[in-house]
């Protein structure tokens, strides 16, 4: 294992592409949508909540504008920086805009099994090995669920998946699948009972989650009421919004962005004023429909990368944690586009100065993880941590003594200044730099065979920090007693 | 092992100058037989480095100081082998960077690598005409006439060398390796030359196995 836990992507500098005038545009437009159309959120309950809270509420439509002041009142509420903690300390994340971090994505439904190369639905045992080689790697900062766990009971399965989670990772857990209140509750219990009770669990909320919105502008009500148990508890819970421009979202950037916006805005309203203070992110993985079929695009291209930049810029205006949605690809397999797609998608998102980059490892759409994909996701992103690093210019690093020393027509191979700096070279691990002989009496090697075999020696090799046998225990007394009122209540 | 003899080794693998001269005299000082100095202690050093080169533990850079170092213990050694009477001469090559080619770092590389591997070296230098690398293997009669080149421009020039070495009756005597960034094994055997590396340290291991006919130590 790397010395340290996690390798943060410094954000020395950032790159606002979008006009600061577009980017107010767009931010009075989502308030001028939410004054004016609102969002309906799909509890009669909640929909009281917030008339209490001073939303314009329609009960019968299920329907809450939300006015300016309350708006602003929430975004000030939201914290700008705190700690995505994790059970081993050392794995502590802090989202304070110095430092950027990957995450995986994004319970996929199917996993490239690794023996045969074929895509198949993932199962939990799938969860925990994803997961453990993203504990095993530094690149990965955050555990959001890789894969769901399908071949188990459903009306317990995100308790199955925390479960598998627990079991495989020390670093913060980032869970996706809990919808429900009495699963939000049952994962709060167990969080606590690995983080050793419920006010350990407050001081150092071993978990994060988020909940997503139903494009367009709309929030169900077991998701608000999660996201709710989740902040009183003291566990960081983002909001993650999916329109596809065209179809759950306007045809143009610009609109899409507002609906996004809107969407991201009013649920933080709600968050804030149902469970206020808690700590939150502006989450997007906001894409384009394919004109074809009208399904998510495969063919991830220009606008998804202006998706990330508006997003991250967004963000920082309110000075909420962002997570950008990121290494979006339509491919099958580790090839030509999904290389490209990675590569873009992930630097793009970097240079936006996003605090967390999500869906490491997905390919096809985020529907299908791979092993290799995150490996080679990671490689990519250690170029970018190196090119926005710059270069340093002191005397030494002009070398115009060693310049001198070797002088015209000599070379620099064994000077020692060559010796003591060569070690500050990137070097590449999955990238092939073999020459062509040696490559094809290797068999022509490929980046992704490199990255398997590196997933296969990880998974052969890495041992996450055990729980204890009495913490296992009552995580499985936990799931059982669920597991057996789901099935009277059922 | 003996410990100097193991710090000559460290110090040399590590390319540490001031530590590897001072093992080196350490150990003519206190008598020790120089044939041993050299190779338990210094070729045997850069036989392991090769071997960890090949293995991807270490970069080219640290094997190539290291080889330049070998060459300044090597000076040291000599007056000790020769008083001794034990000094051999190894297999002899001549190498060259051919004619119109002024790139000469990849045959400075492997010239510094021979060496070290016992190698007797003699180096013509860059843009050097045919005909004066036909005359220095007539001279001095090498086991091996390593020719590089660099530019596509040039590679063709290895052709003629062979061509001329043929001419002069003299192709039959030597063994023609040939190396540069284009050059492919394809390439060496269409005009018929007898080895082929892609790399320095490859090219030691090539050298060797053309003249004992054995793969060598270096893996």
């Amino acid at each position: 294992m790397s010395d340290s836990r996690i390798r943060p992507l410094p954000l020395v500098r950032t790159l606002d592409l979008v006009p600061e005038e577009t980017i107010e545009r767009i931010h009075e437009a989502s308030i001028q949508v939410l004054a004016r159309t609102g969002m309906q959120i799909r509890s009669e309950t909640l929909v009281k909540a917030l008339e209490a809270e001073g939303g314009d509420a329609d009960l019968e439509a299920l329907r809450v504008r939300f006015p300016r002041d309350m708006v602003e009142e929430a975004i000030e509420r939201a914290p700008s920086s705190y700690t995505m903690y994790a059970r081993d300390p050392a794995a502590d994340v802090v989202l304070d805009g110095l430092n950027c971090y990957l995450t995986c994505d994004g319970c996929a439904s199917e996993v490239v099994d690794l023996r045969t190369g074929r895509m198949r639905p993932s199962t939990k045992q799938d969860l925990m090995d994803t997961t453990r080689v993203a504990d095993a790697i530094p690149e990965i900062s955050i555990a959001w669920q890789p894969c769901a766990a399908r071949d188990v009971p459903t009306h317990v399965q995100p308790l199955h998946e925390l479960h598998a989670q627990l079991l495989s990772t020390s670093k913060n857990i980032q869970q996706m699948t809990v919808i429900e209140p009495h699963h939000a509750g049952a994962a709060v219990e167990m969080a606590a009972v690995v983080a050793g009770g419920e006010e350990e669990l407050r001081r150092r909320p071993i978990l994060s989650a988020f909940q997503c919105t139903l494009s367009p502008l709309t929030l169900d009500g077991g998701p608000l009421e999660s996201a709710v148990i989740y902040g009183k508890a003291g566990i960081p819970c983002g909001i993650v919004v999916m329109p596809l421009t065209g179809a759950t979202a306007p045809m143009t950037v610009a609109g899409t962005l507002v609906l996004q916006n809107a969407e991201l805005l009013g649920a933080i309203t709600c968050l804030e004023f149902l469970a206020p203070g808690t700590p939150t992110f502006y989450g997007v993985c906001t894409s384009t429909m394919d004109l074809n079929s009208g399904s998510l695009s495969l063919g991830w291209g220009p606008e998804e990368q202006l998706f990330s930049f508006a997003s991250a810029q967004l963000a920082r205006r309110y000075r909420i944690p962002s997570q950008i949605g990121t290494f979006g690809t339509g491919a099958k397999t580790q090839d030509w586009q999904a290389g490209a797609q990675h590569a873009l998608s992930g630097f793009t998102s970097y240079l936006a100065g996003g605090d967390m980059l999500c869906a490491s490892g997905t390919i096809y759409g985020g529907r299908v993880f791979s092993f290799e994909n995150m490996l080679l996701d990671s490689e990519l992103l250690g170029i970018a941590v190196r090119v926005l690093q710059g270069f340093p210019d002191g005397d030494d690093e002009l070398a115009i003594d060693v310049i001198e020393e070797v002088g015209p027509g000599g070379h620099f191979l064994a000077a020692d200044h060559t010796l003591r700096h060569m070690r500050g070279l990137w070097q590449p691990r999955f990238f092939g730099r073999d020459s062509w002989e040696d490559w094809e009496a290797a068999g022509r090697p490929e980046p992704k065979h490199r990255a398997r075999e590196r997933a296969v020696k990880i998974l052969e090799e890495h041992t996450p920090t055990p729980l204890s046998d009495a913490v296992e225990e009552e995580l499985r007394r936990i799931i059982d007693h669920h597991t057996l009122e789901g099935a009277i209540d059922g | 092992m003996d410990e100097l003899i193991k710090r000559l080794r460290d110090k040399l693998m590590g390319a540490d100058r001031d530590g590897a001269l001072g093992a080196t005299r350490e150990l003519l000082d206190r008598g020790e037989d120089p044939t041993r100095i050299l190779q338990e202690g210094m070729a045997a050093a850069m036989l392991e480095l090769g071997a960890r080169w090949n293995r991807g533990e270490v970069f080219l850079p640290e094997v190539v100081a290291a080889a330049e170092l070998f060459k300044k213990c090597s000076e040291l050694v000599e007056p000790a082998l020769l008083a001794s009477g034990q000094k051999q001469e190894g297999h002899r090559v001549v190498m060259a960077t051919v004619k119109g080619d002024l790139h000469d770092l990849g045959k400075n590389m492997v010239g510094a690598m021979m060496k070290t591997a016992g190698f007797e070296v003699h180096d013509l230098g860059k843009d050097i005409p045919t005909a004066a690398i036909v005359e220095a293997v007539r001279e001095r009669q090498p086991a091996i006439v390593g020719l590089s080149a660099l530019l596509t421009t040039t590679v063709p020039e290895q052709r003629g060398v062979i061509v001329a070495l043929e001419e002069a009756g003299l192709r039959g005597k030597v063994k023609v390796m040939v190396g540069g960034a284009p050059v492919t094994q394809e390439w060496a055997s269409e005009i018929g030359a007898d080895g082929f590396a892609p790399s320095a340290p490859e090219a030691v291991r090539v050298a060797l196995e053309l003249l004992t006919g054995v793969p060598s130590g270096v893996e």
